[in-house]
């Protein structure tokens, strides 16, 4: 009997997954096939989605993209009643495919399971050698071995910060207290990030295993999973499979029999980039606004309710059952001197194949952007990516062979971040780039520190009126000057990284800069306020096409003469140059 | 006591010992290092947001905030270097950026400060107010210090409207720098949490959560965020247009029996504004809304009566104080004593107080000094008395492991009472209410019961009986009760100290008679300490002054045996010749009379006017003492000369006492007043320990009022409703009007809900 999975993860389900479900349910149930469909996670091709994997009696796995309901029918019939692979959709199985590139230089260890297993059922999490771990540490390790293994392995923070994590247990676990607490981070609130919820909404047991070794570790009894609200598919899987952990008996009291009792709690954050940050997340939790407070004491000290309490992200849990099983030296192999293990990074922007790809550290990321990523969208050319998110930078292409582990990319200004990492091509703007995410940071401060509050919201006008085509002199050391007090001023995270798009926008990529305010010209062709369009006489075969899908009839000229462009009436909507057949309309 | 080991630091190359345990800021302020900060206060939680306090330390990354990290030994530490003072003024520019800066950079400054302030329409340069806060302003003052001269950005105006629907105080967020002055004030110094932080980034502003309105939201108006603001954003509606008082009076409020101590700013012999003290042992600063706001208002009343006055069929005749107590003398003479009454009200000073006494005996030959407080509590006075007497210092409140509050709500009065209960709930103390309606203790409490008052005796009754009895043996309770009794009990028990607090609904509730007897069982046999929060502010003065029928100053202070009170009967229906009332306003307490003598400072609620109105000076306006609920005797002091012609208390009945020719009364001021006090009352001025009272007898409570009038709804008697001398406050304080108001329509509300 063959076996057919359907990934209904956000993505799979944002690009109609749960209609190609149901279309495959019907077909079942309409012609009495003797198959057993499941549902899945994500398994990192969210380019391709909805994805429908189809594993035939020899455990073979064929797994199509881009199914619609239609496409569905039509593998039901061709493949899993008559056994014909439908070969032009394919994406992945025995056979070569041009996909198979996304996967060659993954290592999958916090997407182990991603994608494979049924997120909703904790037996199929057992089935995949999951709960071992923590058994096993149950029962031959102490923990100061526990925390031991994960400081060999070289395990570092993978939410932002990148601290060694061994270390970290070992604070908390030295801390003084009757009570201590271990908080999971799932507030992912970088824009173009969804490594965490991939992973939340694909195998939940395993955050919840890694959370039950770090509790053993540091002797907590108690967890909480702080998760956006925005991800409710994510809330809803952690909340059933915390109610299936607790009937078998692995979450609770006497955990697995032993005499540790550990439990969790769901708490959800009302979507506020801030409670990212461990003291404003701790404050969220305990009921207060969500603001950060200044450090020492450290959150390992005095935490949640004042409690010694240790703080990780998703993946860094989940990347902590692996380490156990296979031993810190297996996962101390993967990555470069400083950096080891894995990294999950959510490629999104102008590149081919958006999606999850967990690859090892030390890969450049040239092999990520092309090897994985396919390259940029309609062949356009490599500009950019941006790490980390609205705290992190950019990197220009021209150092696409930087191998990426945490020294290095700290070096460009940049910062490994939870793992976002936007493609941008020769179309983006780099001063619009820098304005979008700080603005996003000027929205999201908390409003406790001058310069976050007001300091960010001064560089914003400066960045706005440079590309309104209002920027002078004097602007550029503006912000560096700005920039340079806000990063040095700030109590948390949020404001003391805000600056760094712009500062790695300025870094890279000056003459852009210069060009706004120097020239009034955007040389991404990005900004509408420097944009003119204008129409070449010569090209132009008067077809009156472009005057016709002009909104603001800004457009003259006689049939089969060359048209002209009014600039004081254009609007700078673009439409022309996508109507003129002819390539006359030009933007400058 | 282990002596605290000196920290050696190093602060701007000079190397100082310093406290452990302290901030950077903490120590360097105490070796009189400068260090700007804005969002830092004492008392207050320190929040590291406005930056300016930033130092360089040796050895630590970046620039610490001084306010936020430990200082250590050995520290080496810079506090003024090219680099702090440039962003320190970068900081100042951003802040200026949003805060309009006129007061600061206008370019008639320097000219502008060399003229006061005025708003005569004439000729000469008169200085702009546009800010409440000129001059007072710790923006202006620490942009003077850091040196900034101008600003680079143009000032941003946020445009937020100015919030002026809310008694007391005006609230202009344009000025505000979010220094959080003000929630952390409001949250972890008052445990209140009215204000928060709203919305976020560049929108962030100050408020109550949902945009209520402060009424709405719990606010007490203890005005202590309006005192932390450094900037114009909160401003008093009374005091905010004065500037800058001339002096500062410290003295102790008079509004109730807590005996906060209060910094009344003067200005051009007026009090303006009133501070609270955060250094007093017994209030900590935490005074309520009444201190804090109902005093300006109510001492410089235009209603104040500043000439004595004599009625005639024709109006009020202005008459002279020589006149005055002639028409006294004469109508005081000769009269038997069984036809004088004299009523004093308990809001005077101990001095006054014995001076009436003394008066009431010695020239007037009668022992009739009572006050409507007694009338107020009827029969069950002795009891009440018994309580009164042997009430617990607030601070036994901090040690306790639970706490019982019945009808008790400290939302606006008996705050630092109040505080101090919400402080042991918050760590952990088991906290019990029961009232008729929401309190502000619920919210920290592990139950708040509601019920009707009548049930509020049966329910300490059966929870006293089944303490009592340790859990053994039957008690009967009504069955909706019994778990919770039994389970509020078992945390009582174990229990090592426990305090009932016996609010002024259950003073004014008809079962209060039930409720005294079962605090006295408590406090007996089970070793619980009793605060009775009662509005009478001098009681315990009264009592020891002997301003009281049948007892002698000195009578009711400890010395060996319990004391009988022994009351003579009082007839309020029969009609009296000439009745005297002093500070007394309420006249529904007061007996039919032939003559009726005014003493007050404002005129009377009542219809009946009297016929020879007496200026009485306030509180504000001359010395003496007060003795608080715990028996401590505390100082009032004179901020200002008294409204014009009126008079102290004392002086007054000196005055008619040498028209009466008994040469009894020779006082030449306060202090020979208080030297015949420390003669007659061995000890009462004794130093900081309160005052002890000897116990009185209970048991022997007779019944010694007949006539009094009937009081509508007991539950709503005086107490609830706070005044001064009789006069209610809400009377000549629009804020407390506007308190008054609404605490009427949301009970309203609420009872409309049920």
């Amino acid at each position: 009997m063959k076996t057919i999975k359907v990934g209904l993860g956000t993505c799979g389900v944002s690009a109609g997954a749960q209609k190609t479900y149901e279309a495959i349910k019907n077909e079942i149930e309409l012609q009495n096939i003797q198959a057993v469909l499941k549902e899945t996670g994500c398994n990192g091709m969210c380019y391709r989605e909805p994805l429908v994997e189809v594993i035939d009696e020899q455990k073979n796995s064929f797994v199509y993209g881009e199914v619609t309901p239609e496409k569905a029918k039509t593998i039901m019939n061709s493949h899993v009643l008559a056994d014909e692979p439908v070969a032009e959709w394919l994406v992945q199985s025995t056979r070569p495919s041009e996909d198979d590139t996304f996967f060659k230089k993954q290592n999958r260890i916090v997407l182990r399971n991603c994608g494979i297993i049924d997120p909703s059922s904790i037996t199929e999490y057992v089935a995949t050698g999951g709960y071992e771990a923590i058994q096993r540490v149950l029962k031959e390790y102490t923990p100061e071995r526990v925390i031991d293994v994960i400081t060999r392995s070289g395990l570092r923070g993978r939410g932002g910060g990148g601290f060694l994590s061994g270390v970290k247990w070992k604070f908390c676990r030295d801390a003084a207290g009757d009570k201590k607490y271990i908080i999971c981070n799932a507030d992912e609130g970088d824009p173009g990030a969804f490594m965490d919820r991939s992973t939340l909404e694909s195998d939940p047991h395993s955050v919840l295993e890694g959370m039950m070794i770090c509790a053993y570790a540091i002797g907590a009894e108690e967890g909480y999973i702080y998760a956006r609200a925005e991800y409710p598919k994510a809330v809803a899987r952690l909340k059933h499979s915390i109610r299936e952990a607790l009937a078998k008996g692995f979450l609770g009291k006497n955990i697995f029999g032993s005499p540790v009792n550990f439990s969790v709690k769901i708490k959800e954050g009302a979507g506020a980039f801030v409670c990212g940050e461990e003291t404003a997340l701790i404050a969220s939790i305990e009921g207060k606004r969500g603001m950060p407070r200044f450090r020492p004491p450290f959150p390992a000290n005095k935490g949640l309710w004042g409690k010694p309490t240790n703080i990780n992200n998703v993946e860094t849990y989940a990347n902590v059952p692996w380490i156990i099983m296979n031993g810190p030296e297996a996962f101390a192999a993967f990555g470069t001197d400083n950096s080891k293990g894995t990294k999950v990074f959510a490629l999104a922007g102008k590149i081919q194949r958006g999606g999850l790809a967990e690859v090892p550290m030390g890969i450049t990321i040239n092999e990520i952007v092309f090897d994985i990523g396919g390259g940029i969208k309609e062949g356009k050319k490599f500009k950019a990516v941006q790490m980390g998110g609205p705290s992190g930078g950019c990197i220009p292409a021209s150092m696409g062979d930087l191998q990426i582990d945490y020294q290095q990319i700290n070096r460009t200004g940049a910062i490994m971040g939870s793992g976002g990492l936007v493609v941008m091509d020769e179309s983006t703007c780099m001063v619009d780039m820098a304005k979008f995410f700080l603005r996003f940071t000027q929205d999201e401060s908390c409003g406790k520190c001058t310069f976050c509050r007001i300091g960010t919201k001064r560089m914003l006008e400066v960045l706005e009126r440079i590309t309104d085509g209002n920027g002078k002199e004097g602007d550029i050391e503006l912000l560096r000057h700005l920039a340079y007090e806000i990063r040095n001023n700030t109590i948390c995270g949020l404001g003391q990284t805000a600056p760094n798009p712009v500062l790695t926008t300025l870094k890279y990529f000056p003459e852009e800069y210069e060009a706004h305010i120097r020239e009034k010209r955007c040389p991404a062709h990005s900004c509408s306020a420097l944009l003119t369009y204008s129409i070449k006489a010569d090209a132009c075969k008067g077809c009156m096409a472009c005057a016709k899908a002009c909104p603001a009839e800004a457009i003259t000229g006689e049939k089969k003469k060359a048209h002209e462009i009014n600039t004081a009436v254009c609007i700078k909507c673009g439409k022309c140059l996508e109507t003129c057949k002819f390539n006359a309309v030009i933007k400058n | 006591m282990t002596r605290e080991k000196k920290l050696k630091v190093t602060i701007d190359s000079r190397e100082l010992e310093v406290r452990p345990n302290t901030t950077i800021l903490q120590a360097a302020r105490e070796s009189d290092v400068y260090i700007p900060s804005l969002c830092t206060l004492e008392h207050l939680p320190s929040y590291g947001a406005c930056r300016l306090c930033i130092v360089e330390v040796d050895g630590l990354r970046g620039y610490p905030t001084s306010c936020t990290t430990p200082i250590e030994e050995g520290m080496v530490i810079r506090t003024d270097t090219t680099e702090l003072r440039s962003l320190r003024q970068e900081i100042l520019k951003l802040l200026l950026s949003e805060h309009p800066a006129s007061c600061l950079f206008c370019e008639e400054h320097d000219e502008c400060k060399e003229f006061q302030g005025t708003i005569r329409k004439v000729g000469v340069t008169t200085g702009c107010r546009y800010c409440p806060n000129d001059a007072r302003c710790e923006l202006q003052e620490i942009t003077e210090k850091v040196g900034l001269t101008e600003t680079s950005y143009p000032v941003y105006y946020r445009g937020f409207s100015v919030e002026k629907y809310d008694p007391f105080y005006d609230r202009d967020y344009n000025l505000c720098i979010l220094c959080g002055r003000c929630v952390r004030v409001c949250n972890s110094v008052r445990l209140n949490g009215t204000l928060s932080f709203k919305q976020r980034g560049k929108l962030t502003t100050i408020g109550p959560a949902f945009d209520r309105t402060h009424l709405e939201a719990g606010c007490e108006f203890c005005g202590a965020c309006v005192s932390v603001c450094p900037t114009g954003a909160l401003s008093a509606k009374v005091s905010k247009w004065y500037g800058k008082p001339d002096t500062q009076v410290t003295t102790t409020c008079v509004y109730c029996p807590v005996g906060c101590r209060l910094e009344l700013q003067v200005k051009n012999n007026e009090v303006i504004d009133v501070l609270p003290n955060y250094d007093s042992p017994i209030d900590r600063g935490l005074i309520c809304v009444k201190g804090r706001f109902a005093i300006p208002e109510y001492v410089l009343s235009p209603e104040r009566l500043g000439t004595p006055s004599r009625l005639t069929p024709v109006g009020y005749e202005v008459i002279s104080w020589d006149q005055a107590i002639d028409e006294a003398a004469k109508r005081l003479r000769g009269t038997k004593p069984e036809d004088k009454l004299v009523m004093v009200s308990p809001q005077l000073s101990n001095e006054d107080l014995f001076v009436a006494q003394q008066f009431t005996r010695e020239v007037l030959g009668s022992d009739a000094v009572i006050s409507s407080m007694m009338i107020d509590l009827g029969d069950d006075l002795v009891p009440f008395l018994e309580l009164v007497t042997s009430s617990s210092t607030f601070d036994t409140i901090e040690d306790a492991r639970g706490v019982l509050a019945v009808g008790f709500d400290s939302t606006y009065g008996y705050s630092p009472v109040g505080i101090r209960i919400k402080k042991a709930g918050r760590e952990g103390a088991l906290l019990v209410t029961l009232g008729a309606c929401d309190s502000n203790l619920d919210m920290l409490s592990e139950t708040a019961f509601q019920m009707e008052p009548p049930q509020w005796a049966e329910f300490l009754g059966s929870l006293v009986d089944y303490l009592a009895r340790g859990g053994k043996g039957k008690v009967k309770i009504r069955k909706e009760w019994t778990s919770d009794i039994e389970r509020i009990s078992r945390i009582f028990s174990d229990s090592s100290t426990n305090i009932l607090v016996i609010g002024q609904e259950a003073i004014f509730s008809s079962g209060r008679r039930e409720i005294f007897e079962k605090a006295r069982t408590l406090r007996d046999k089970l070793g619980w300490k009793i605060i009775v929060a009662h509005p009478y502010t001098n009681l315990l003065g009264m009592l020891a002054m002997g301003a009281f029928p049948g007892a002698k100053p000195g009578e009711f202070l400890k010395n060996g045996d319990a004391v009988t009170v022994d009351l003579p009967v009082i007839d309020l229906a029969k009609r009296k010749k000439v009745v005297y009332l002093i500070g007394e306003g309420r006249f529904d307490t007061i007996p039919d009379c032939d003559y009726l003598i005014y003493q007050n400072g404002l005129p009377p609620v009542a219809s009946r006017q009297p016929d020879l109105i007496l200026p009485a000076s306030l509180f504000t306006e001359s010395s003496g003492t007060t003795t608080n609920g715990e028996g401590r005797v505390l100082k009032i002091e004179k901020a200002t000369e008294p409204f014009m012609d009126a008079k102290p208390d004392w002086w007054i009945f000196n005055r008619i006492a040498e028209k009466l020719n008994k040469g009894k009364l020779k006082y030449k001021d306060v202090a020979a007043v208080q030297a015949a006090i420390k003669k007659q009352v061995k000890g009462f001025y004794g130093g900081r320990k309160p005052v002890e009272f000897a116990r009185i007898n209970a048991e022997r409570a007779t019944k010694w009022l007949r006539g009094a009038p009937k009081q509508e709804g007991q539950s709503s008697g005086a107490g609830n409703n706070p005044s001064y001398r009789g006069i209610p406050l809400a009377r000549v304080v629009a804020g407390m009007k506007a308190i008054d108001e609404w605490v009427n329509t949301s009970l309203l509300s609420d009872k409309e809900a049920q």
